[in-house]
């Protein structure tokens, strides 16, 4: 989740506020990714990771997941980015930050919003994750907790009990994560800051 | 402080010139105002000036400094939006100090805790403090240094705008229509406090703005600018009573000046409409310069004094319309005979514009004749709308 931020907030500010050769052919791909259907992307992924000696890892794993969540998130970004007023970022170059230094110091306290939401969809999307889980990983100790509450429903019985404690706790962390983000959405952040 | 040179500035966006061959000398300490109206380039013209935007060709010297390809923080100068750009996410005290802690910044201030400290470390040293605490006092923020800019108003936003600039003790101030976002009131209060920050700072303005009082008031030179050029360059005083050509002569003063359609005639003097109106030995040498060409009078509205219908040497007209403005009163008169030199889009195409002191007792639809004061009178071809001068 933190990684799929990181990555995708400097392609969002650069895709709102460049111009540059291929522009909408890049903003499109990002879409067309989201189009194709895990299912199908699963085997050959399985095949790549096969090859990289990434499947049964982690690190695997999360590399799998950021990649399916980065291009929702550089849009959303995108759209939370071309809200800010480009006044301010030019303010800020007189001032003499970098276009980095911009980025960082003025951007991102003004989409926190909209990176908040960004936070809390690739989370989930991470959470709820099962295909590639079930895919990449195969080992007992590495699976993650939605194989391994789906793994409680077996072939001849359900222990209804079970599952439903396990589920109960499952959603305790995402409860969490999502007390702490919420307070970060807030709109309005921008507001004041330029007359209008 | 420093002297600004401008030789062949050109900004082209697309096939469209936006600013056109533009060559201007600021002297230190001068406060240039760029006039014109919407479009003319001279928001643009500015931004280059600052490095927001790029120059396609020309130079731009500052001093004996070429900056025409530095990035906008090396050129040492102050911009100041007209839509403020105060940073929405920082108190007052934060956004004035801003420029000074990107003076010291480091990339390791990009780390969450350790720049966070750093930074207010910068903040509290007694130099930046003492610095920000005595620009807020100048522009009487010391009450508001911790709220946020969504909590203040326009004029309180606009100062710390300007404290912003201020605390840098840049160059050269640049200013895009600060003032525009203002009420009328509020506007007439901040144009004394930029006047007085001039004053007192020191330094070298340019300020972008399309009303003329600003300009007239404010600046101790004035380029009016128009699709891009420059139409003229000169002090307030200049700009008024010695317009180059009748754009200039209609944008500056309001009412604007009235031009009369006027043609030689002989030895006598000028026909304007059915009046001949004995010429001035001023004006004189400059009408002959065309002879039997047509020509237009300037005449400013307070030149332009109204007396009763039929009196000899004056123009024919009909009231159109009264307002009273207090101190004195304009009257629109529609000409019977003679023709003006307004632009066509003009709604007073037929009509010329007279001020009268007091309350005027005319009323619409009165027959008068008008007496143009020939001594302030000025003189400009009418095929190329120049000045005719005598050479």
């Amino acid at each position: 989740m933190l990684l799929s931020l990181g990555l995708a907030i400097f392609p969002a500010y650069a895709l709102s506020r460049f111009q540059f050769r291929g522009k909408g052919v890049m903003g499109l791909s990002l879409f067309a990714t989201q189009m194709l259907p895990k299912a199908m992307l699963v085997v050959p992924l399985y095949a790549i990771f096969g090859q990289l000696s990434l499947l049964n890892t982690l690190g695997g794993l999360i590399l799998a997941n950021t990649a399916f969540t980065v291009p929702v998130v550089t849009w959303l970004l995108k759209g939370a980015i071309d809200g800010v007023p480009i006044d301010i970022e030019e303010a800020a170059r007189i001032d003499g930050c970098t276009r980095v230094g911009i980025v960082l110091s003025i951007v991102i306290p003004l989409v926190a919003p909209s990176l908040a939401a960004a936070a809390v969809i690739s989370f989930f999307h991470g959470w709820n994750e099962y295909v590639l889980a079930q895919t990449l990983i195969s080992q007992e100790a590495l699976r993650p907790a939605s194989v391994g509450l789906a793994s409680f429903v077996g072939e001849l019985s359900t222990p209804v009990h079970s599952v439903m404690a396990v589920g109960l706790l499952y959603t305790v962390p995402a409860v969490v994560f999502y007390l702490f983000v919420q307070r970060y959405v807030v709109a309005g952040m921008t507001a004041g800051s330029v007359k209008g | 402080m420093a002297s600004i040179r401008l030789s062949g500035v050109t900004r082209a966006f697309g096939p469209k010139l936006a600013v056109n061959d533009i060559n201007l000398d600021v002297a230190d300490g001068e406060f240039l105002v760029l006039l014109g109206p919407f479009g003319c380039g001279k928001s643009t013209l500015l931004r280059m000036l600052a490095g927001l935007e790029n120059v396609s060709s020309g130079e731009i010297w500052l001093d004996r400094n070429r900056v025409d390809q530095l990035p906008p923080s090396a050129r040492d100068m102050a911009f100041v939006f007209q839509s403020y750009a105060l940073y929405p996410h920082m108190t007052v005290r934060r956004n004035i100090t801003f420029p000074l802690i990107m003076r010291h910044h480091r990339w390791w201030f990009h780390l969450p805790l350790i720049g966070h400290l750093a930074k207010r470390r910068i903040e509290r040293s007694p130099e930046v403090r003492g610095l920000v605490d005595r620009t807020a006092q100048i522009l009487a923020l010391t009450e508001m240094m911790d709220r946020l800019p969504k909590t203040l108003s326009g004029g309180q936003r606009q100062r710390v705008a300007l404290g912003r600039a201020m605390v840098r003790k840049p160059q050269v101030f640049l200013m895009d229509e600060p003032l525009s976002n203002l009420d009328a009131k509020l506007r007439t209060a901040m144009r004394g406090e930029i006047i007085k920050l001039h004053q007192q700072v020191g330094g070298t303005f340019v300020y972008v703005t399309h009303d003329q009082i600003e300009a007239m008031t404010m600046g101790t030179k004035i380029a009016l600018m128009r699709d891009g050029v420059v139409q003229q360059f000169g002090t307030a005083r200049e700009i008024y009573t010695d317009p180059v050509n009748t754009y200039v002569a209609r944008f500056i003063g309001t009412p604007p000046m009235n031009l009369l359609a006027a043609s030689l005639d002989g030895s006598a003097g000028l026909r304007v409409g059915e009046a001949v109106l004995p010429l001035p030995s001023s004006l004189d040498a400059a009408a002959r310069t065309t002879p039997g060409g047509a020509l237009l009078v300037g005449v400013r509205p307070s030149a332009l004094s109204i007396e009763p219908v039929g009196s000899p040497g004056t123009i024919a007209g009909e009231v159109a319309l009264v307002e009273h403005i207090g101190a004195e009163s304009l009257i629109s008169v529609r000409l019977a005979q003679a023709r003006t030199g307004h632009e066509e889009e003009e709604q007073s195409r037929d009509e010329v514009m007279a001020t009268s002191s007091g309350y005027s007792d005319l009323r619409p639809g009165d027959r008068v004749g008008l007496r143009p004061d020939l001594a302030e009178a000025v003189l400009f071809s009418a095929e190329s709308g120049r000045r005719v001068a005598a050479s």
